[in-house]
């Protein structure tokens, strides 16, 4: 191979590598330095669920059983009976955070819009119960997930806008 | 035969067959929306609509008949555009309500929207939007669902003979419904929500527990009453979610009755015992199931052999009836007994009422006592030709089919069933034309109460005047006949009675019977909690349980395997759908023997193999709807019983069967006991006018031996100076002890 007598002495290929480094060194970073800062969700990232709620706080779902059928991972436990007015009343709903795959069937197979995939991720806790959630605490994580109420407080405000759409 | 080419096969049929089978018989699929098999032809949806080569018109599958050498074509581009127009127009009034419908999964309209592949009404849907209809106990309606196929009108009319819902209004206005909006007057029997084929009329006692697709199924026998019906037990995990239909299954077509599908809850009841319970010198404390046996067969090893008396429900299987007996044995007893007896057994099948030319019903509810064989009765009574004599004190469902009913208080009805029975012989009375009509047909069939002596003796006088007449002795419970076959017939349930109130029995070992509640045993109550041993079990802690010093809670039907002998003597395997955590009869069967010294097996399979060696009946029998081959419905020529009503007072009082009770099982489900709870008074229109009767009063019941506080009901059926309260319940059990017929009197 040739080499250039110019570039032997003058060594200008390391100089055009660390350009590049130096460059670098003067645009945005990239990484996020979890857990001191967040990582940004976008809009489509699957997270622990919500429930919707109706304006007077009763819950959307119906207990249709559908999203109970489609979990690949048979977290959902639906228990449903008739109510005092002949009406579909959920007796118990039950999602196991521990098994979800976060696949995000659920929330489409869901006739009435009521189950999404949120974007809070921080499901650590020290018991297995802990990660069982009922109906309850799905419609308080929709109230959550529309304030921007994030276990990691680090989370920005911003991204809440997906969620209320 | 005529040869019809369906998609360019060919197959053979019989004339009159209709485009719809003779594509089954092709093995070509006609989508159906409105057709049922059971029912007449309708035509009323279109969805099954066929081409025919050479004809420009499309045809409705369901009702057209095929001739000779037709040409037809079930699947091509035209009809699948027809069929798609057919079922979008249903959709344009359909609330899109699938997610909370309790058809949702099982709904005929979904599946069909499925197969046409609708995707979009290419309409502007109007859903329809009326309140749901509650006012029904068991059904839930509502009629924006409704796609007007007429399956509930058509099966109410045609199978049940109730008529009690029509079509009403006309056009777009067409709507299910009774006259005027009134409340349904009705069976109960549930038989038009198992027909539709949508969400409009819904089980509540199902409805929204659970979804479809949850379910599992098992095929079983209902151990409700002695109809043996083939049911289905839905289930998930040990939980019963319904007792559901098997369309065209079983000796039932797939139809069943109140206490079946509206009943079952009672094996979910919370008011199920889990343990057992051994009671020392009033105390009354837990045990396991192991001690409890272990504590009874302790204390029948003391006990002299001919003191102690087996008594067996005829609610329990042949399997455990047959280990209850080979435990009489090894005890050495003889005194085994029930309330059934061998001296009436089976004799016709539902097939030969079915298919009788020629019924009489003598003195028998049967459409309330024995729910599919008054289903069959009718049948047999609407066929063109037929006759219906029936013989009962008030009116019943079989008014409307009946070519003579005959009404009158118990005495003067039994004098003139005695005068029926008499015209066979020849004699000239009011009668004479219908004994004709039965002499010259061809399958005359006569059904009657098996535990009722008075009319078995007319049965039997009429069979011998008229060699041909098939009998039918309605038995009440579901192996009423198989715990005779396996031994439990032979004593009278007197002699029972007898033994525990002299004292000979110091013993007794019930499986599964209430004895505080049957008619002739509830008097014991007192002897029996002075017994050294009673023993019983029961799933429930019921009124006799509660005198016990040993009661196990044992299994239901739907929680064992075995085989149910039903009324027409046919046998009929049960199985096991669910546990509940407690052991069956023949479990407790066997522990008794072992702790006697004599092994016992409790596989149902073993034991059906050593019924097969030792019980002659059942020696070839087939167990999966086989009939035993019984030598003759009466084991001896009966004697006339004269039919007296006991005592003094104005009205005569009279046992009635109910639709939603059949016995003390029953009682303990939430949904019946809501609307059949405590034994209600049955007056007639006239008497409760002359009394100033209102219903609801409460009245006292007063006659020879016995009062009682009753709730009246005022019933346009019943006739004038009769009265009747139904059997088995503790109020009235004492009263009916004191014999068939009563006199009574009603004090405000
Ligand atoms: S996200 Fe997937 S795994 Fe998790 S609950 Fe929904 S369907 Fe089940
Ligand atoms: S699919 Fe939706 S409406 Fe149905 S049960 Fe699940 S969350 Fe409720
Ligand atoms: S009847 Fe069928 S199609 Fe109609 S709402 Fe119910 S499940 Fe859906
Ligand atoms: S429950 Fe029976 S009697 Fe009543 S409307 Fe339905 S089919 Fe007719
Ligand atoms: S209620 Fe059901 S069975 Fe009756 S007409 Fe309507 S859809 Fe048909
Ligand atoms: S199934 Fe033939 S018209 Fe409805």
């Amino acid at each position: 191979m040739r080499r250039n007598i110019f570039e032997t002495i003058f060594f200008s290929e390391i100089l055009k590598g660390l350009s590049i480094t130096l460059g670098y060194m003067f645009t945005k970073p990239v990484t996020y330095k979890y857990p001191y800062e967040a990582t940004p969700i976008q809009d489509r990232f699957r997270g622990v669920q919500y429930i919707k709620t109706n304006e007077d706080g009763s819950t959307k779902c119906v207990g249709c059983y559908l999203c109970q059928k489609v979990c690949p991972s048979e977290c959902i436990h639906i228990e449903t009976d008739c109510g005092p007015k002949g009406e579909r009343l959920i007796r118990k709903y039950e999602l196991d955070l521990s098994r979800c795959i976060y696949c995000g069937y659920c929330e489409e197979v869901c006739p009435v819009d009521a189950i999404h995939m949120g974007c809070e991720w921080n499901t650590v806790d020290n018991t297995r119960d802990n990660y069982v959630i009922n109906m309850k605490t799905l419609s308080q994580n929709y109230k959550d997930n529309v304030a921007g109420n994030w276990k990691n407080k680090h989370l920005k405000k911003k991204l809440v806008e997906g969620v209320q759409q | 035969m005529l040869t019809v080419k369906i998609n360019g096969k060919e197959v053979e049929v019989p004339q009159g067959t209709t485009i719809l089978d003779a594509a089954k018989e092709a093995g070509v699929h006609i989508p159906v929306l409105c057709h049922d098999s059971r029912l007449n032809p309708f035509g009323a949806c279109r969805v099954c609509l066929v081409e025919q080569v050479g004809m420009p018109k499309l045809q409705a599958a369901c009702t057209t008949p095929v001739t000779d050498k037709m040409e037809l074509i079930t699947e091509s581009e035209k009809l699948s555009r027809v069929r798609k127009t057919a079922i979008e127009l249903l959709l344009i009034n359909h609330p899109l309500d699938c997610p909370v419908c309790d058809k949702g999964g099982e709904c005929t309209l979904q599946d069909l929207t499925y197969e046409v592949g609708v995707t979009k009404v290419r309409f502007d849907a109007v859903p329809n939007d009326t309140p749901v209809d509650h006012t029904n106990p068991f059904i839930e309606r509502d009629i924006d669902r409704c796609v007007l196929c007429g399956r509930c009108v058509r099966i109410c009319d045609e199978v049940v003979n109730i008529q009690a819902i029509s079509f009403l209004n006309r056009g777009t206005d067409t709507q299910i419904g009774t006259s005027f909006d009134q409340p349904w007057n009705c069976e109960y029997c549930g038989q038009c929500i198992s027909v539709c084929p949508v969400g409009s009329l819904n089980n509540r006692v199902y409805l929204f527990k659970n979804r479809p697709w949850n379910l599992e199924s098992e095929k079983t026998v209902c151990g409700l009453c002695s109809c043996g019906c083939t049911v289905s037990i839905d289930y998930e995990g040990n939980e019963v979610f319904r007792m559901n239909e098997m369309p065209e299954e079983g000796v039932n077509h797939g139809y069943m009755c109140a206490k079946g599908r509206f009943g079952f809850d009672f094996m979910n009841s919370v008011k199920r015992e889990t343990e057992a319970q051994i009671t020392v010198g009033g105390e009354a404390k837990k045990a396991s199931v192991t001690e409890a046996v272990e504590y009874a067969s302790e204390k029948l090893k003391a006990m002299n052999t001919d003191s102690v008396a087996i008594v067996v429900s005829p609610r329990i299987t042949n399997e455990e009836a047959f280990l209850a007996k080979k435990l009489a044995d090894a005890i050495g007893t003889k005194n085994i007994f029930s309330t059934e007896t061998d001296a009436i057994m089976p004799g016709a099948t539902y097939e030969d009422v079915e298919n009788s030319d020629a019924v009489a019903v003598l003195n028998i509810n049967v459409t309330e006592s024995n729910p599919i064989l008054g289903l069959a009765v009718r049948v047999a009574a609407r066929k063109e030709g037929s006759s219906l004599i029936t013989f009962y004190p008030s009116e019943t469902a079989l008014k409307r089919v009946t070519t003579k009913f005959v009404t009158g208080n118990p005495v003067e009805l039994a004098a003139d069933m005695e005068k029926f029975c008499a015209a066979f012989a020849g004699a000239e009375n009011e009668f004479t034309a219908d004994a004709k009509r039965l002499l010259d047909a061809e399958n005359p069939v006569v059904v009657f109460d098996a535990y009722n002596m008075a009319d078995a003796y007319i049965a039997q006088e009429i069979q011998k005047a008229c060699s041909k007449v098939k009998l039918v002795p309605a038995k009440a419970k579901n192996n009423s006949a198989g715990v005779v076959d396996m031994g439990f017939g032979v004593n009278a349930p007197e002699d029972f009675a007898k033994g525990v109130e002299t004292g000979k029995f110091k013993a007794v070992i019930s499986f599964g019977e209430n004895i505080a509640v049957r008619t002739g045993w509830s008097k014991l109550t007192g002897a029996l909690s002075k017994l050294e041993l009673l023993m019983v079990t029961d799933p429930f802690m019921s009124d006799t349980a509660k005198l016990a010093n040993v009661y196990v809670p044992v299994a239901t039907f739907a929680e064992k395997s075995g085989s149910f002998t039903n009324l027409e003597g046919r046998v009929q395997l049960v199985s096991k759908a669910v546990d509940k955590g407690v052991v069956s009869d023949a479990e407790i069967i066997s522990g008794l023997a072992k702790g006697l010294g004599t092994e016992l097996p409790t596989d149902a399979y073993a034991v059906r193999k050593l019924i097969e060696k030792e019980v002659k009946l059942y020696a070839d029998v087939q167990w999966d709807g086989g009939t035993v081959a019984y030598p003759s419905v009466f084991k001896t020529e009966l004697a006339k019983v004269a039919t007296t009503a006991a005592g003094s007072g104005k009205f005569y009082l009279y046992p009635a069967s109910l639709r939603l009770h059949s016995g003390s099982y029953t009682r303990w489900s939430p949904d019946l006991a809501k609307v059949y709870g405590a034994p209600v008074l049955d007056v007639s229109v006239e008497d409760a006018k002359e009394m100033g009767l209102n219903k609801d009063d409460k009245v006292k019941l007063k006659g020879d031996g016995f009062t009682g506080e009753f709730v009246v009901e005022i019933n346009k059926q019943v006739t004038k100076g009769c009265i009747s309260l139904p059997e088995d319940f503790v109020e009235t059990a004492d009263i009916f002890s004191n014999g068939r017929y009563l006199k009574a009197e009603i004090i405000k």
